[in-house]
């Protein structure tokens, strides 16, 4: 048996699909939790509408925003997977036919960087990053489609031999860049280390992972618990209308390298639109989140 | 949340209306706007301003809103109004003062705000900005009655200037009013001003 085009195409569409319409069960969470311990009251009433809105996209199945970004897969490969037919063209296939036959239908956000044309194809799209996982017979396949608010804030510098003071002052300099333009409560992912790409690389899973999970080091973890507080007490709350909750969650990841330290943070909006899935060598999918 | 308590808006607002409102004022929004979340489309408008010509839209003393409208057409005309959500307004910083100043624009809408040029022509000429919540199109998009009118319609649908009906939609926050008070400006000024507090109390290590 094994892990087919057709299967491939269907599957990635799908996740596409479904992010589009529901947010992830940690960020639902997060949402309540957020609507009790939010001090503003305005920023309270804020959280409750976006909860509900999140609850009606759910169970009518509307689109969570109007923007439905452009389509961004991750994809880990587990070493006794077997493939069959072109599994980088199924995924260009099952965009391109779930561009013709969603509904709602979905508008034209594929931008071509040097022309700013508009299109729902373009080179390189979707965006695909692919990984190797160990001794596994299964695809892990996350979806995790990205627009403008959520995408346009990240960034990365460089540091020499910076120490984790510096490292930390450079990760808040860059929240307060991004102040509140990218529908907080946003999830902040941190990549140090490693090269410029790895770092990068890094700090996009990071935001992949959901809340409430820690990292296994302590150092990392405390480092995480920490700058989470911080950047919730920048007050540029829900919306960046002011309040308490700008985030659910800083996570943070970490690459030994060179003297030189990338320190990469990007975010991604409070609907965190997230969806995954595994496929088996057998045909099996099972859905993840 | 109750809505049934906040005040509702008629757009477009006379100059006078806006100025009754205040920054964190919670409202509801009924009556018409255009929207659109094109940047071509507003250089174009700028330029037709510039000009001296009118819109194709009635938007003169109008409510003008960054937001993407959906919508199934006919013959080029909407039909079927499929839903809405706001887009970053800070991206047409640079486009606003002629717009809010050459359209005697009396409501903006968006996600993010605008700067303070912006804020500025928005006190000459009596205009208040809401925020949208993001991500909300499922609650948004169920006050907007229809897509009214459409023009432009060379560019592609969240580019054109769409005209919409709109029927308690909200809740939406004042977030600029027509005095020169910006919640955005507010909140950057204080967490810029925190900013060494934080960093000190990011040293201590974390209590759990
Ligand atoms: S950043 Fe805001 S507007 Fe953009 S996709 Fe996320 S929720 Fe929607």
């Amino acid at each position: 048996m094994a892990i087919t085009y057709d299967l491939v195409k269907e599957v990635t569409a799908d996740l596409y699909n479904w992010s589009l319409r529901r947010i992830p069960e940690s960020s639902k969470a997060k949402l309540r939790e957020a609507v009790a311990t939010e001090t503003v009251p305005h920023a309270r009433e804020t959280l409750a509408l976006m909860l509900a809105s999140a609850e009606t996209a759910e169970t009518t199945g509307r689109f969570l925003c109007s923007d439905a970004g452009v389509p961004s897969y991750t994809i880990k490969i587990g070493s006794r997977v077997r493939m069959e037919g072109d599994i980088r063209q199924a995924i260009v296939d099952g965009f391109e036919h779930l561009v013709e036959t969603i509904q709602p239908p979905i508008m034209r956000f594929v931008t071509h960087p040097l022309t700013n044309e508009r299109s729902f194809k373009g080179k390189d799209m979707p965006l695909v990053s692919y990984d190797l996982l160990g001794d596994v017979d299964y695809m892990d396949i996350t979806c995790a489609p990205k627009a403008l608010g959520g995408g346009r804030w990240a960034a990365i510098e460089t540091l020499v031999s910076p120490s984790l003071e510096d490292i930390e002052r450079c990760i808040l300099e860059m929240v307060m860049r991004a102040g509140g333009q990218h529908c907080p409560p946003v999830v902040i992912g941190v990549g140090i280390g490693g090269t410029f790409d790895h770092a990068a690389k890094l700090s996009k899973d990071a935001t992949l992972r959901p809340f409430g999970t820690r990292h296994p080091d302590p150092m990392v973890a405390d480092m995480e618990e920490r700058l989470t507080r911080a950047v919730n007490q920048t007050g540029f709350g829900p919306m960046g209308c002011g309040g308490t909750t700008t985030t659910f969650g800083v996570h943070i990841d970490y690459a030994s390298g060179h003297g030189f330290t990338p320190i990469a943070v990007s975010f991604n909006c409070w609907i965190n639109r997230r969806t995954r899935a595994k496929i088996y060598n057998s045909g099996v999918v099972e859905r993840i989140e | 949340m109750n809505t049934s308590s906040l005040r509702r808006l008629h757009l477009p607002l006379t100059p006078d209306e806006a100025r009754t409102l205040k920054a964190g004022d919670l409202v509801l929004l009924e009556g018409e706007a255009v929207a659109t979340v094109g940047m071509p489309t507003q250089k174009r408008m700028v330029a037709e301003v510039e000009a001296g010509r009118e819109m194709p839209l009635p938007m003169r003393g109008g409510a003008f809103f960054h937001m993407g409208v959906c919508y199934d057409e006919e013959n080029g005309r909407p039909t079927r109004m499929h839903y809405v959500n706001p887009t970053t307004s800070s991206r047409f910083n640079a486009l606003m003062p002629t717009l809010i100043r050459g359209l005697g624009l009396t409501a903006l809408g968006g996600k993010g705000g605008l700067s303070r040029e912006s804020v500025e022509a928005m006190r000459e000429v009596g205009c208040i900005y809401f925020s949208f919540v993001g991500g909300a199109s499922a609650l948004l998009s169920q006050g907007v009655e229809k897509v009214v009118d459409v023009a432009w319609t060379d560019l592609i649908m969240q580019f054109r200037l769409n005209q919409i009906r709109l029927s308690g939609f909200g809740p939406v926050t004042v977030a600029i009013d027509a005095h020169g008070e910006s919640i955005y400006e507010r909140i950057m000024v204080s967490a810029q001003a925190r900013l060494p507090d934080i960093l000190e109390t990011l040293r201590r290590p974390s209590q759990s």
